[in-house]
């Protein structure tokens, strides 16, 4: 008895894969983590019941969820669009954190109308994010230093500096408690009648419409588009690299940096050390289930920010800790590196009688 | 002043074990051609694994090696999703350490106030009780506990392994040029698995001697961020045993003397030329957050400068990291 296994790689993909990657790897991850739930005696569907439709159906619950989705979606962006190039952006949360800080100096520190103060301030915090994540992508276009290390590793440097700042020249306000003064009043996003979300929510939709046309309209979005799946004929089209690197970081480093201060400005009041519960890993995932487009982004965005406004309220009522937010998280992303393999490669089972020939080992993938 | 630098030598020493555990598992593992950003992740399971272990069983040793077990257990999805599956090492690495992150954070609430006897005191067999006597860097180095002095033998025995056995240089071979090792009749794939899950496994043991020999607790996130510092070392290390350890040393001695900064004066005397400039500078540059980044940027000057000044080939990074292996079907 021998098992054969035969890896063949698509040439096109059929449509109930496209469509169906992103339910089976959100219903893949879910029925993953109800492990963990029963673990800890809970039943899965109850739990699942209070984080989904309980958030989803009453209007605090979707407030909550239009607020997280803001810093989602920007720093989503912030990885997605160096993904259109072929780039990895891995230190979105470094670059939120920079235009956290930014944001926050100018929202405590500048006496201006409001009309002018926000967006002088979400100015700082874009500039203050596009330079952080542009280091690693100059240091990339210029030398190629490996992006994904240097966005990653300025990403612990940016989230210190943060922190010493709170604790020394911006504290103020909280004793000995670290954390910046509160920003000026005219500094906090108004609040958008009706739908009563902070203003941020409208910055937000605004960045994604931007990328998508971007993107799909744009001359600069078609050479991104065209270095992300082929650097070596963009250059012999006479595109620059160059340009397009230092463009999608400068650009994506900007929006996270936009998302920093929308939390700071639109929810938290005050810079703290710590503020991001990981925002800017969160998008990875976010970035790789909206990798087709700057609205799936938006969707992908939506999908976990009810995530984690759902895991708070499991958190309360169930006693379960939130944490279980990070598991789901990990497992879409397992779930979804799966399906993609099963996107490119087309996977045969054979149970053989007789052994394989002697030429070549069953099962060329182990 | 000899005082202050036996402890901080002693305390450098302690915060390096970590670090040489879980960095020469990332070499192994880089050498094979994966990378594994999963360390954070597996150490952390590794140290609750370990922990647990050791509050149940009552034995530290049992602790350790389920530390070690866990870690390798994660390490087999990093394997099957980056060699099996041909996935994006960067996304799984990623994943596995939110798992970690998350696993440890969901189980771990239960274990915070648990207390255990870990591993104990004791000075290097055979030797040790005469080395100790040795002035200022005598109880440092040979006064310490059981994994400290593993980690140490390990040193040697992974350069041995690497650049000395066939097995090792296998592993070089898979991770330069996976086709040509295939041609040579080297199993690529079986390879690769022996290095991650052996990668591992050494993430699973630092986390454990975290948790077993350094704090000799359990708290939430406890690994802190020196995961990602290993990785960031094994680049500065230049994907080297040896100078992985002058590394963890720096790294250590770094650890060590952040603590201990706020007990450091270097400030010039006020009435010197140019105090005004050089001592809030000063202040800034000992600020035991500001010191948190320095192995960070090191590790980024390091991986620039060498880029720049030479090449990539001189950096010494497998070439054929980050890329899966498919083989020819025929």
């Amino acid at each position: 008895m021998n098992l054969s296994v035969e890896l063949e790689a698509r040439e096109d993909v059929p449509a109930w894969l496209v469509y169906g990657t992103p339910v089976f790897t959100v219903v893949g991850a879910l029925a993953l983590s109800a492990v963990a739930l029963v673990a800890l005696s809970v039943n899965p569907i109850a739990a699942y019941g209070t984080m989904f439709v309980e958030t989803l159906t009453n209007p605090f619950g979707l407030r909550q969820t239009a607020t997280r989705t803001v810093p989602l979606v920007l720093t989503g962006l912030a990885v997605y669009l160096p993904l259109r190039a072929g780039l990895w952006n891995v230190g979105a949360e470094g670059q939120l954190y920079m235009g956290a800080v930014v944001g926050t100096w100018i929202g405590v520190n500048v006496s201006l109308p409001m009309v002018a103060l926000i967006p002088l301030a979400i100015l700082g915090a874009g500039v203050a994010g596009g330079l952080w994540a542009g280091i690693p992508a100059y240091l990339r276009a210029k030398w190629d230093v490996n992006e994904i290390i240097t966005t990653l590793l300025l990403t612990f440097v940016a989230v210190q500096i943060a922190s010493y700042l709170v604790r020394g020249p911006m504290q103020g306000g909280l004793g000995n408690i670290p954390g910046s003064a509160e920003l000026l009043d005219a500094a906090k996003y108004p609040t958008i009648p009706v739908l009563e979300v902070h203003a941020g929510f409208l910055v937000a939709l605004l960045a994604v419409a931007a990328t998508a046309i971007l993107v799909a309209r744009t001359r600069m979005g078609f050479e991104v588009t065209f270095v992300g799946s082929n650097p070596l004929a963009a250059a012999q089209a006479g595109m620059s690299t160059f340009r397009v690197y230092l463009f999608v970081f400068l650009v994506g480093g900007a929006f996270a940096g936009i998302g920093g201060f929308s939390e700071i400005s639109g929810v938290q009041g005050r810079l703290r050390p710590a503020f991001s519960p990981d925002y800017g890993f969160t998008a990875i995932p976010i970035a790789l289930l909206g990798r087709n487009g700057a609205v799936r982004v938006l969707l992908a965005a939506v999908f976990f920010a009810v995530l984690f406004v759902g895991g708070s309220r499991l958190e309360v009522s169930y006693g379960v800790p939130a944490a279980l937010v990070d598991v789901i998280q990990a497992l879409v992303i397992l779930c979804l590196i799966t399906a993609e393999f099963f996107k490119r490669y087309s996977v045969d089972v054979e149970l053989a009688a007789e052994s394989a020939p002697a030429d070549g080992e069953p099962g060329g993938a182990a | 002043m000899v005082g202050f630098a036996a402890g901080l030598l002693d305390a450098a020493v302690r915060a390096s074990t970590v670090f040489i555990f879980a960095a020469l598992g990332e070499i192994i593992s880089e050498r094979g051609g994966v990378l594994n950003l999963g360390v954070e992740g597996m150490m952390l399971v590794g140290a609750l694994g370990g922990f647990a272990t050791t509050v149940v069983t009552g034995s530290y040793w049992l602790g350790f090696f389920a530390g070690m077990a866990l870690g390798a257990a994660l390490a087999l999805i990093h394997a099957f999703l980056c060699i099996t599956l041909k996935s994006s090492q960067v996304i799984s690495g990623v994943m596995l350490t939110l798992l970690g992150t998350g696993l440890t954070t969901y189980f771990g609430t239960d274990w915070v106030n648990e207390s255990i006897d870990g591993f104990p005191q004791m000075t290097l067999p055979v030797v040790g009780q005469y080395l100790v006597e040795i002035p200022v860097v005598g109880e440092a180095l040979f006064r310490s506990t059981a994994p400290d002095f593993i980690a140490l033998a390990l040193v040697p025995a992974v350069w041995w392994f690497l650049f000395r056995t066939n097995l090792g240089l296998e592993v070089i071979s898979v991770g330069e040029d996976p086709e040509t090792a295939d041609t040579m009749g080297v199993d690529v794939f079986k390879m690769r698995y022996l290095c991650v899950l052996l990668g591992g496994a050494f993430a699973g043991a630092a986390g454990a001697h975290l948790s077993l020999a350094f704090s000799q607790l359990w708290a939430t996130g406890m690994v802190a961020g020196r995961g990602w510092i290993a990785v960031a070392l094994v680049i500065f290390a230049q994907w080297r045993p040896e100078r992985a350890l002058v590394g963890a040393y720096l790294f250590g001695l770094l650890d060590a003397l952040r603590l201990r900064s706020q007990g450091i004066d270097l400030a010039l005397d006020p009435g010197a030329p140019l105090a005004g400039v050089v001592n809030p500078l000063l202040d800034l540059l000992m600020h035991p957050t500001i010191m948190a980044t320095y192995p960070y940027i090191a590790t980024i000057v390091v991986l620039v400068v060498t880029v720049v000044r030479f090449d990539d080939s001189r950096l010494g990074a497998p070439s054929a990291l980050l890329e899966p292996y498919s083989r020819e079907t025929d």
